[in-house]
């Protein structure tokens, strides 16, 4: 490895980067401020906002061909901080963007709070949280160096948390908890991690570090510490005990939240890890292991889910599953015979799985959320009639499970493409065993949900509330989001590649 | 001659224009009684497309292609004029009926992805309207929501889904050949006799288009999807959706290059359907039941034709077997739609209705001048003078005996009001379909340039159509005669093995949960964390 | 031994005994109390970081010490953030538990 340093300067536009960060948090301060009562204001300007800069960030990186950097105060790393916005964080800015955007105007309707009203605790927390979260997954997005990604993690973690337990029931106070303390244990363990690549390399700069870094027991020690860390709260199979009591038990905007947005913050920072900070250190045994984990996920998950009585628990199973798809990205990228392409074949397919779960996903457990404040449960069984009084809300949920299964033209369809063919191009046909088993999994359940609810009714159906147009037009937003990404191949789709070498360091095998 | 790119893209936009429709309320209610109008532009595209100068949509990075080849224009052509004909049928039959918008909208999903199917000429664009008619078909079957058509429904569309997948991996299998960045199906079966893993993906292809047309074990969807189906929803699955595996077939598998093991063992497993399809069929009772049957075995059929070109690289048989099928579409079709007719007449109107049906359904089997002959004559060349042919003249005599147990399954079904009569609305497209069935073939054959195929009116080539129907009709009335009782075979037959597999599924499912309740809790998972953390370390330690 | 091996090997003990209280331990008040043990062995190790980096002539590499500063704060509000939902839980049922080894939380209908 060479070992030059090349400084990076701010770019032209790096303080866009900074906007999106900061944006949030003038957010959270405000709404301290002014009080609860003007926190869904506050968010309702802020976040489209928030969304604005992504798309300009976006477009500035897609048209540049080159990453925007931003060195803070001007202190060059490894002393400073940059923040670096390529390709995989403007895409998956862009994405997380929308997904919280549509789950704000969704959750219009529980945390709503109107001028007259007194000023209740629930409105203020979710909306300072909401904002938070969207800091938070901007700033894991854009940071250049691995402790501000510890920062943001954690700051994503307490974020998450209040928003389990929003409705102060026992059961996700219980949740919450177990969710935080197993999170704790998860960063702690990252943070041993950045400890031992700091004493290694003195600096935690990702694009230093994949400068300098060696093959040496240190390295792969903090690089296994911290892979784990991020495993845990990433909920991969079998360290998934805190999601679906978390999940299920949220409200229905949290449950999105928490499903669509959040998990997704660790899993980018194990994508960070292996493909930019440590290049080419991930060995062959290694990935395969991974990439059990993630098939025990998808098989186990699915068949639980299968076996759900309640849907929202349903759902919460399903994305033990999906999370079990993203991760097999990793022993197709970093397979036996290295290859450029399919090492950007394998990438591309994870970000876009990770995209369109996070839209899919949002998407049925806004319609879960629904029906449950319609019939006032959601026990699967019991669910007869509602397709006829919620026509549009299934409607969501349907299409959203077809981007689970991944029929075309949906974004999953696209990922399962990619994926399928990074699976032959490396001759690792047990993948695509797991895949197929996977989806005809999903389609079973996706399909006893469908046929439950379009069925006759057990008893006349009682609705308990009615149901906001707009409420339902944001799931159904967002799932016809997840459908139509798999038009994203005709577009944007090159935009991941942006910012990365060409090829993985293999020198170093 | 019009223009060929406004005519193509009607033929697609047209129903898929009316599905979006749909998504307007107004618009939904109104749609069941315009159904017969969303294939006329397809219909109109075979009749007036001259070339087969490609359709290109979108951006050249990812476009689709559609084209009108000869086979897909004769299956499209077919295939349209079933699915006016049956769109027809079923405004009336939805009268009143609940679930009508529903019904509407899967009908037009599912005609569109047919036509998207008959029509595209990349792999994307055949994949993505391939699942589009399998989700429209599994609206359609569940449309009566009972707990069989629930049944029927999983069971179709997961063996649908399977297959998809399969054919799937068999594309991306193919795409990594084609040289080049383009996804041409051409392309695809042209570079596939060369291919580094050229029978995998025969095989994927084959197991699952298999799949999809109902090839034995695969079949077992059939008597259960038609039987639950409403009658002209069986009428175009049967007739025209599961054409397009056929079609499917004969577009990627290399027919040109013989691959004589391949071959045969498609020719064995196709001819094995069609008997096995008439056997099980002679022990059922209820005419949809014994159609779908029949279905299995003259799919069966047709799959034993390709199988047979195979073997002798003969691309002649695909045409063939494209003309068969396009028989079938029609006949099948309108056997269909006479069970709704035949259950609204009354025993004093039986007889006049009764006889087109007989007679097209004998056709089936071969009567002389049907289309049913003609179809016998064209694929007699691809099917040799060995053993082939005497299972194909067997399967001929069965299909009679199948058919004429079908029309003696009908009577019974005949509407108890003596005086009723069916409703113009209902019987006006069944007798067009049922003219069209006769009328269609002898039109394509005849557009054959002379002296390719024999004269059907050679008294040699008559005695040989009519001698299996005769054989046919002796040993109906053999059977109806003395045998007292046939046994008595469960519709789906072998599903009944993978009915018991669902029930101990659950007791796995249960184990599996137990073990996942198991791994929820905290110590376990603290202690999985270490030890993971153990394994990734020495799994990354060792390089 | 140096100063820096030395302190090496304490914050090793600290989060092996943090580790074993953390996974064990029902009692949550007693995981968050391990959970700081399993910190402080982390932060240990951190100064022993910038110990090791002082022989150039400073007196400590400042960015490990930037960075404990940090991590102690990160701790220190999931400590307060984790004792608040145990007091709020020992308020609503009379004891903490997070109910780990039963899935009756799971599996419970919810009462809205």
């Amino acid at each position: 490895m060479p070992a030059t340093t090349v400084l990076d300067a701010t770019t032209a536009d790096g303080a866009l980067l900074v906007l999106a960060i900061v944006l949030p948090v003038v957010g959270i301060l405000l709404s301290f401020v002014l009080g609860g009562r003007y926190a869904e204001r506050i968010a309702g300007v802020l976040l489209p906002a928030g969304f604005i800069v992504a798309c300009i960030i976006f477009l500035k990186v897609w048209q540049g061909g080159e990453p925007l950097i931003y060195i803070v105060g001007g202190w060059q790393p490894p002393l400073g901080i940059t923040l670096r916005a390529d390709g995989l964080s403007v895409a998956m800015m862009v994405a997380m963007a929308i997904v919280i955007c549509l789950i704000g105007v969704f959750a219009h309707a529980n945390f709503g709070s109107r001028a007259a009203s007194v000023e209740t605790r629930a409105p203020l927390v979710f909306w300072v949280m909401l904002m938070a979260i969207s800091g938070a997954m901007n700033m894991i997005f854009l940071g250049g160096d691995l402790f501000t990604l510890y920062v943001a993690l954690e700051l994503l973690t307490f974020a998450a948390v209040p928003l389990v337990c929003l409705d102060g029931r026992v059961e996700t106070l219980q949740a919450a908890l177990r969710y935080l303390l197993f999170a704790l244990l998860g960063s702690i363990l990252y943070l041993v991690g950045t400890a031992l690549l700091y004493g290694s390399y003195g600096t935690l700069d990702i694009v230093l570090m994949s400068q300098r870094v060696r093959l040496e027991p240190a390295t792969l020690a903090a690089a296994t510490l911290m892979t784990l860390g991020l495993f845990a709260k990433t909920a991969l199979f079998p360290l998934h005990l805190w999601l679906p009591p978390a999940h299920a038990g949220a409200p229905a905007a949290a449950s999105a939240v928490l499903s669509a947005v959040v998990v997704k913050g660790s899993f980018f920072l194990i994508v960070r890890l292996w493909f930019d900070a440590l290049p080419g250190l991930l060995s062959v045994a290694a990935s395969q292991l991974i990439g059990v984990l993630g098939a025990s996920a998808i098989i186990c998950g699915n068949i639980v889910a299968l076996r759900q009585k309640r849907l929202k628990l349903l759902i919460a199973y399903s994305t033990v599953a999906q999370i079990g798809y993203l991760f097999l990205m990793f022993p197709l990228a970093f397979s036996a015979d290295p290859s450029p392409h399919h090492y950007g074949d394998a990438l591309t397919a994870g970000m876009l799985q990770t995209i369109s779960h996070a839209t899919a996903k949002a998407a049925m457990f806004m319609a879960a959320g629904l029906i449950y404040a319609a019939l006032g449960h959601d026990r699967i069984s019991e669910l007869g009639g509602i397709a006829r009084a919620l026509p549009m809300t299934m409607f969501a949920f349907g299409l959203g499970g077809l981007c689970l299964i991944g029929l075309p033209p949906t974004g999953g369809f696209l990922a399962k493409w990619l994926l399928l063919e990074a699976t032959i191009a490396t001759a690792q046909w047990w993948w695509a065993i797991v895949i197929i088993a996977g989806g005809l999994l999903t389609s079973a359940y996706i399909y006893i949900v469908l046929s439950r609810t379009m069925g006759p009714p057990n008893a006349p159906l009682t609705l308990y509330a009615a149901v906001p147009k707009y409420q339902e037009v944001a799931a159904l937003g967002l799932a016809c989001l997840s459908v139509l990404l798999g038009l994203v191949a005709l577009g944007p789709i090159d935009v991941l590649q942006v910012g990365r070498p060409e090829a993985p360091m293999a020198g170093l095998r | 001659m019009m223009e060929t790119y406004p005519l193509l893209a009607g033929a697609l936009l047209f129903p898929l224009g009316m599905l979006l429709a749909c998504l307007w309320p107004g618009a939904l209610l109104r749609m069941p009684s315009y159904l017969a109008f969303a294939p006329i532009p397809a219909f109109a595209a075979v009749l007036f497309v001259a070339d087969v100068s490609p359709l290109v949509v979108g951006p050249p990075r990812l476009h689709l292609t559609f084209t009108l080849d000869l086979p897909g224009a004769l299956l499209l052509g077919v295939a349209a004029l079933l699915w006016i004909t049956a769109g027809a049928y079923a405004s009336p039959y939805l009268q009143g009926r609940p679930n009508r918008g529903r019904f509407a909208v899967c009908w037009l999903a599912a005609l569109t992805g047919c036509i998207g199917v008959f029509l595209a000429a990349d792999m994307v664009g055949f994949y993505l309207f391939l699942a589009m008619l399998t989700l429209g078909a599994c609206g359609l079957i569940i449309q009566h929501e009972t707990a069989d058509a629930w049944r029927a429904g999983a069971l179709y569309i997961g063996l649908g889904l399977l297959a998809e997948t399969l054919l799937l991996i068999a594309f991306v299998l193919l795409a990594a050949d084609i040289p080049g960045n383009g996804l041409l199906i051409a392309d695809a079966a042209a570079a596939l006799p060369t291919s580094p893993h050229r029978d995998l993906i025969i095989s994927l292809l084959i197991a699952g288009f298999g799949m999809k047309a109902g090839l034995v074990p695969f079949h077992v969807w059939m008597p259960r999807a038609y039987a639950a189906a409403p009658t002209p929803a069986a009428a175009v699955l049967s007739g025209a959706a599961v054409k397009a595996s056929i079609l499917g077939m004969i577009r990627f598998l290399p027919l040109d290059t013989a691959l004589p093991h391949t071959g045969t063992l498609l020719a064995a497993a196709g001819l094995f359907a069609a008997l096995y399809g008439v056997v099980i069929g002679m022990t059922q009772r209820r005419p949809k039941v014994v159609l779908a049957y029949s279905s299995v075995s003259q799919m069966g059929f047709i799959v034993a034709v390709i199988g047979m070109g195979m073997i002798a690289g003969d691309g002649r048989a695909a045409l063939a077997a494209i003309f068969y099928s396009a028989n079938h579409v029609l006949v099948k079709g309108a056997l269909f739609l006479s069970i709704g007719v035949i259950a609204a007449t009354g025993r004093r109107y039986l007889w006049p209705m009764l006889l087109p049906v007989a007679i097209i359904a004998v056709g089936l089997g071969g009567l002389p001048l049907t289309g049913g002959a003609l179809a016998k004559i064209v694929v007699d060349g691809p099917l040799g003078d060995g053993a082939a042919n005497t299972v194909a003249t067997l399967s001929a005599v069965g299909t009679t005996l199948l058919m004429l147990q079908f029309v003696r399954g009908l009577i019974t079904t005949v509407s108890t009001d003596q005086e009723a009569t069916a409703a113009p609305s209902l019987f006006w497209p069944w007798l067009s379909t049922a003219a069209a069935s006769l009328v269609v073939p002898w039109a394509l054959f005849l557009a054959v340039p002379e002296g390719m195929l024999p004269n059907p009116l050679a008294p040699e080539l008559l005695w040989k159509a009519l001698f299996p129907v005769l054989l046919g009709a002796i040993l109906a009335a053999v059977v109806w005669r003395w045998v007292r009782r046939l046994p008595h075979i469960p519709e789906g037959d072998i599903v009944v093995v993978l009915d018991s597999c669902v029930k101990i599924a659950p007791a796995w499912g249960k184990t599996i949960e137990q073990a996942e309740g198991m791994l929820r809790r905290w110590h376990v998972a603290g202690i999985s964390l270490l030890a993971l953390t153990l394994a990734l370390g020495a799994a990354l330690l060792a390089q | 031994m140096n100063a820096a091996t030395l302190f090496g090997l304490c914050g090793a003990a600290l989060v092996g005994i943090g580790l074993y209280g953390l996974i064990t331990n029902p009692e949550p008040l007693r995981k968050i109390l391990a959970f700081n043990l399993l910190g402080s062995g982390v932060f240990l190790l951190f100064g022993m970081i910038a110990r090791r980096a002082a022989a150039a002539g400073l007196g400590g590499d400042p960015v490990p010490q930037a960075m404990v500063i940090t991590a102690i704060v990160v701790a220190f509000a999931a400590t307060a953030m984790a004792i608040a939902l145990v007091q709020r839980l020992a308020d609503e049922t009379g004891r903490a538990s997070i109910s780990s080894d039963s899935s009756d939380a799971v599996d419970g209908e919810g009462k809205s």
